[in-house]
């Protein structure tokens, strides 16, 4: 598109929204990602603070920035990678209704968060308004990916998970190799931009697994689950 | 009979001795079911969330239970993860 057609369509077209919740060791390269790639809008999620024991893995904020919330700090990142990508920051843990609100205001959803109930809420948010969503997740040298895409009426999170796991696990409790979240947040961006791009269709029900120690990638066709509480009948 | 069996991440304390970091051959009952291999092995039903059998996917409860292996099987298995 030249000069005069981006003045003349300016109006008309839209780069694409994208919420990201968690603000982190998965958020950190996935915004990076997402703004150096051109999305037209990230509105990031975090109600937490940049500590230094952070700073090892989440990319996105500087040793200066320790004591900032972690959104302001990644707003201001992100305006210095591309200072055309807009950015609108929540700082505090949303209720579900309002969690819905925004869901609703974007194209997409990253879950780049570090604990089951949120990432329960996200997915039952994002199934009941059909938006579709990719999950990150990494601990100690494992990480996985999967997404949800309604227009393929795929599988979504609960399908997979139907109960929360081993709850008490963190990265602050146990352990991450900085990297492995990189990975793993940096092919959620992948992810997103394939699926916004209309390119998704090759991600539908496949859930990726990665072994740092052993090296190894799995992926593994992810069945959707009729009787799924969230997007089944159960 | 024997089987392969691939314990991924923070499982692969549960192999039996062996050269490979994940992957190991053993030899288990015939016609064990997919349950039992993974209590043979003290992988927990928490800790043994994705369990695939020759790369595809079983859920846990009733199919595990009821799955029985052959020989040849590759049975791998991932733990939940959340953190991010």
């Amino acid at each position: 598109m030249n000069k005069s057609q981006a003045e003349r369509y300016a109006r008309h077209i839209r780069l694409p929204h994208a919420l990201i919740v968690g603000v982190g060791g998965l958020g950190s390269p996935a915004a990076m990602y997402l703004a150096a790639a051109g999305i037209g809008k990230l509105v990031l999620c975090d109600f937490d603070i940049v500590e230094t024991s952070n700073l090892q893995r989440q990319i996105i904020h500087r040793n200066d920035a320790v004591g900032e919330d972690k959104v302001e700090s990644g707003r201001q990142t992100v305006a210095a990678l591309n200072p055309e990508c807009e950015v609108e920051t929540i700082s505090y843990q949303m209720e579900a209704e309002e969690l819905k609100q925004i869901i609703e205001s974007v194209d997409i959803v990253l879950d780049c968060t570090d604990n089951y109930p949120t990432r329960f809420d996200i997915n039952r948010a994002c199934v009941e308004t059909g938006t579709p969503l990719v999950i990150g997740a990494a601990i100690r040298l494992e990480g996985q990916i999967m997404n949800y895409q309604p227009a393929a009426n795929s599988a979504c999170y609960q399908c997979l998970y139907t109960h929360a796991y081993g709850a008490e696990e963190s990265c602050e409790l146990e352990g991450v190799l900085g990297p492995v979240v990189g990975v793993i947040g940096t092919m959620q961006a992948v992810q997103t931009l394939l699926i916004l791009a209309g390119q998704g269709e090759a991600l539908v029900n496949r859930l990726l697994l990665f072994d740092a120690y052993s090296m190894e990638w799995q992926g593994v066709t992810l069945p959707k689950n009729p009787d799924c509480p969230v997007c089944g009948k159960g | 009979m024997n089987v392969n069996i691939e314990f991924y991440a923070s499982l692969m304390k549960y192999l039996p001795p062996g050269k490979s970091r994940f992957r190991r051959e053993v030899s288990v009952e015939d016609d064990i079911t997919l349950s039992r291999l993974i209590t043979q092995f003290h992988i927990s039903e928490a800790e043994a969330h994705l369990v695939l059998v020759n790369g595809h996917f079983v859920n846990c409860g009733e199919d595990r239970d009821q799955r029985k292996l052959v020989e040849g099987d590759t049975v791998s298995i991932w733990p939940p993860v959340a953190g991010g």
